[in-house]
């Protein structure tokens, strides 16, 4: 069964970039810190206009931020 | 838990409670012998304000409590997140989704208990029971989808 199909990296960026707090990233991408704690714990997959605005908050690509693992799927 | 999940909890406690009062003051009716239409419209009434009066309580309660057990906590100003996001947005829709479900099975219940010769006033007590109902399973999915995810 699928659970989880978008995987993000964005407690490992959050760390890169001066250790961001969750609140700091929230109040840049205009979420609450709830909603940053459900994306990092793979609890809810945001829409596309939110992902675009964690990976210009982190100024990287969106793929370096989010991946898609087809193989979740099939399991 | 955040501010959203906490008015959720809040209307949770209060509709369970409306339904309580509900469920006991139809019995009391019923056991007097008055459960007449002046009676069920006067519940109906009840029931509707004390939800709108109750609901607008209830969250002005959470606000504050949680300032209060918030600056207890840090010892500092309290910041209370009290926006409403997408995620929350999402879930809020999906408990409406439920509760609406809910609804719709509710009155048909009540209107088929009708169509078989009950009373009208059984349709309309049950149509107020389930909509009382559907609230709170809708605030129940809500609270779930918060815990695990959406």
């Amino acid at each position: 069964m699928v659970k989880y199909r978008i995987n993000n990296h964005i407690r490992k960026l959050r760390f890169f970039h001066n250790e961001m707090t969750q609140q700091q990233l929230a109040d840049k991408v205009g979420v609450t810190r709830q909603t940053i704690i459900a994306m990092e714990q793979g609890k809810y997959s945001p829409s596309l206009e939110l992902a675009f605005r964690v990976a210009l908050a982190f100024e990287v690509p969106l793929d370096e931020v989010f991946s898609y693992d087809p193989e979740t799927e099939s399991n | 838990m955040s501010f959203q999940e906490k008015n959720i909890t809040a209307s949770f406690v209060i509709f369970t409670l409306i339904l309580g009062f509900y469920m006991v003051r139809i019995f009391q009716l019923v056991q007097s012998g008055s459960f007449n239409l002046m009676n069920m419209v006067r519940l109906w009434g009840t029931v509707i304000i004390l939800g709108i009066v109750a609901t607008i309580i209830g969250t002005i309660l959470t606000h504050i409590g949680s300032g209060i057990i918030q600056a207890i906590k840090t010892r500092e100003e309290p910041v209370i997140e009290d926006i409403q996001d997408e995620r929350d947005r999402l879930i809020d829709l999906r408990g409406t989704k439920v509760a609406y479900f809910v609804s719709s099975i509710g009155v048909f219940l009540s209107m088929l208990t009708f169509a078989f010769g009950q009373p009208s006033l059984v349709m309309f007590s049950l149509l107020i029971f389930f909509g009382l109902v559907a609230q709170i399973i809708g605030d129940i999915s809500r609270l779930v989808l918060y815990r695990r995810g959406v």
